[in-house]
């Protein structure tokens, strides 16, 4: 998917649909990349630093349909390739006409293209999202090799079909498995870290403009501080930040305090393990100490 | 800059990120020279971001890409001097060994070494050097049976020093050089650099981590077995989904007539694995306590049901200890080695802890049981403990043996041989291993 317009155009297309970059996450330039180059992106980083949003971001500077494969382990050909109408095809044969050939059954009216070959049919311009690619297996990823190194794909009944419009394709990966060489080979790598305190002031801001300049702060900073200092199970979400940052805008906060960090901290740390820790080791005081620069 | 130049310039720089490991394909510099020649060469930051997108493809691999880069677009004056440094470097490095070679002569015969001895003996500290020049003296002064000793002692003499600079080898542990530093100047800056960052901790000896850096390597600890929980706990099969269950097909369609509207198919499920981990906490294994535990802590809080014991001479169920809900590392520590510390450190018998997990402990060993044995492998009868390895294996999934002794000196310790045709076994002491042992993990169950 080539771009007619340079990357200056592009970075500034991506805040106008309201996804922030920074010159330092190289994201913006990654994905201008991958788009020149019409390679294949692969997206790693830990849960919830966005991975899944620069996909959706990057659909609506394409103009593009976006098409998703959320993979799970087990995930097999059938869910993310194609299958066949079985109940449509019996009810047509049941129907008895008589000049009824077998290839009448094995045609498109009987696909039931999933994910994959829905990417490579589209007329339209298309974003492939192919999430958490890490969770399938290895027989999938080689698979899936196949199919986006040529961009087509054979049905035994039907023939090869081509990508019509060849889809933009992104592969997130959270790295709970390590990838193949060869399926990193072919993409364009990007690892996005947790934002800085800066990025997600923006993030904050530009999601909730009403939000007061010092809560969004202290937000970012306090969620920031619990990222880096605590060796939690799981780490809040730009997600968890802002439903954090909208519980406070609603109550009417326009300062952090203990009582209501105490109160709302359920929305950032989501196990009994990781509560149990931020207490043990910090507590909202000294988290609020630490956001306010006491 | 004209193509031929920065085709040139690009593979120079491609050389070096191949030095620390990073793999090139033709594909990734065609992508990384168009990518250049689409982007431009004006702002640094931005053919930093495209050299890092195209060739590197791994979190792993940035802190080395980082340097590399930092080298290769550093002034030409930093780089000279580099250059001067790491020559320099390599000239001590063949004086000091022009020096032992002269030193170490027996009645002015060279006597045997390997490189790797004499550059132990280049690490000793000046006492010892003078003990062993002394020791040296004296034999070739020496009276056998009323004679002076002659050339054919020498062999003598060689040995004492093979038994003295091996000793030392181990006791220097793996912190001198023992290979001829490199002369080019950028890539030492490069290596230099990279052993002060991040990776530091990847490639350093689990032993040798002060406490300090402890609370950042336990993230990287508990990190590294979350990825291994999460391999090893996959429950589907690959592949195309099961056969087609024909019983429940038919009863599921006898609503329609008997017409096959709906399939069932039989779905391939592995079992659910069961983790047993045997942690050595003898003599030689104490200087991995602190990782081991750490490991067990990692391991332990995010799967459940983990069975864990740790040996020496003999064989302690911690499961309990563990399982009354994990509080803080700390704690864990507390609560599941308090009043065993007197049965460790000490002598190692696999052989005996193996035959008291079959007869104690049997129930832990299922076709469904992946063991994790975290051990330098030097155990007392070796040969019996291999026997029970190999009825271990007969009943397990598999065996995983997690190794603290560095692989080349496997071939020092015996009972390793006996050990590794029951067993996979990774050398695992430092958090790079772990992860290396982590992308083969696939293969484990």
């Amino acid at each position: 998917m080539k771009l007619d317009m340079s990357l200056n155009d592009f970075e500034q297309a991506l805040t106008r649909e309201g996804y922030i970059t920074e010159k330092e996450d190289r994201i913006a330039l990654t994905a201008y990349l991958a788009a020149q180059l019409e390679k294949p992106m692969l997206i790693a980083g830990p849960p919830g630093v966005g991975k899944t949003e620069i996909a959706k971001a990057l659909s609506q500077v394409f103009s593009a349909n976006l098409i998703r494969l959320q993979c799970y382990e087990g995930l097999d050909e059938n869910k993310a390739l194609y299958e066949w109408n079985y109940q449509r095809q019996l009810i047509r044969i049941q129907m008895k006409e008589a000049n009824l050939r077998e290839e009448d059954l094995f045609g498109l009216d009987y696909l039931l293209p999933r994910p994959l070959l829905q990417g490579l049919m589209s007329e339209e311009p298309s974003v492939l999202l192919i999430d958490e690619i890490d969770k399938t297996d290895a027989e999938f990823e080689a698979f899936l090799l196949e199919v986006l190194g040529e961009f087509q794909v054979t049905i035994p009944e039907m023939g090869t079909v081509k990508a019509r419009q060849r889809p933009f394709v992104i592969l997130t990966s959270n790295g709970e498995r390590e990838l193949s060489d060869a399926l990193k080979r072919r993409c364009v790598f990007l690892y996005v870290n947790p934002p800085t305190v800066e990025k997600e002031v923006r993030i904050l801001r530009s999601k909730y403009p009403e939000l007061p300049d010092k809560l969004a702060f202290q937000v970012a900073k306090a969620v920031s501080i619990l990222r880096e200092r605590l060796a939690l199970q799981k780490i809040p979400s730009i997600a968890e930040t802002m439903d954090w940052a909208k519980a406070l805008l609603v109550m009417g906060k326009t300062d952090l305090d203990p009582a209501w960090v105490d109160a709302t901290l359920n929305l950032l740390l989501k196990s009994k393990e990781d509560l149990e820790l931020f207490y043990r080791e910090m507590g909202a005081e000294r988290l609020l100490g630490e956001a306010k620069g006491i | 800059m004209e193509r031929s130049e920065l085709d040139r310039h690009l593979l120079e720089f491609i050389r070096l990120l191949r030095e620390g490991g990073i793999s090139v394909s033709l594909t990734e510099v065609q992508d990384a020279l168009q990518g250049l020649t689409l982007i431009g060469m004006a702002d640094k930051s931005q053919v930093e971001g495209v050299l890092q997108s195209t060739l590197v493809k791994s979190v792993n691999q940035l802190p080395w890409f980082q340097e590399v880069f930092r080298v290769f677009f550093a002034t030409p004056e930093a780089q000279s001097n580099w250059q001067k440094e790491a020559q320099e470097k390599a000239e001590s490095w063949e004086k000091g060994m022009a020096e032992t070679r002269k030193e170490l002569r027996f009645q002015g015969e060279e006597l045997e070494l390997t490189d790797e001895q004499r550059a132990t003996y280049m690490s000793l500290p000046e006492n010892e050097k003078e003990r062993l020049k002394k020791f040296l003296e004296r034999s070739e002064e020496g009276v056998r049976n009323g004679i002076p000793v002659d050339h054919s002692f020498q062999p003598v003499v060689e040995k004492m020093f093979h038994g003295s600079l091996e000793y030392w080898k181990r006791k220097l542990g793996e912190d001198f050089l023992i290979a001829p530093p490199g002369q080019e100047g950028l890539l030492s800056e490069v290596e230099r650099a990279v052993r002060q960052k991040e990776m530091h901790y990847l490639t350093k000896d689990l032993k040798d981590i002060p406490p300090e850096e402890w609370p950042e390597v336990s993230k990287l600890i508990r990190r590294l077995s979350r990825r291994l929980a999460s391999q090893v706990s996959r429950r589907l099969r690959q592949g195309k989904r099961g056969s087609l269950d024909m019983r429940r097909t038919v009863r599921e369609n006898l609503r329609y007539g008997g017409v096959l509207i709906k399939q069932s198919y039989r779905k391939k499920r592995k079992g659910k694995p069961k983790f047993v981990l045997i942690c050595d906490l003898s003599g030689s294994m104490v200087k991995y306590t602190e990782f081991i535990l750490q490991f067990i802590y990692g391991l332990t809080s995010l799967v459940a049901g983990i069975e864990t014991y740790v040996f020496a001479s003999h064989l302690a169920d911690i499961t309990p200890r563990i399982r009354g809900g994990i509080q803080s590392f700390q704690g864990m520590v507390n609560t599941s080695l308090t009043g065993l510390v007197e049965e460790f450190g000490g002598g190692t018998n696999l052989a005996v802890s193996l035959e008291e997990l079959h007869e104690q402990h049997g129930h832990s060993l299922s076709r469904r049981t992946v063991l994790f044995i975290l051990s330098d492998a030097q155990t007392l009868e070796g040969e019996k403990a291999a026997v029970y390895l190999k009825k271990t294996r007969r009943k397990v999934r598999e065996i995983i043996w997690l190794n603290t002794l560095p692989e080349k000196r496997w071939k020092d310790v015996k009972s390793i041989d006996l050990f590794r045709p029951y067993c996979q076994m990774f050398e695992c002491n430092t958090l790079e291993h772990l992860q290396d042992i982590l992308k083969k993990s696939p293969g484990f169950v």
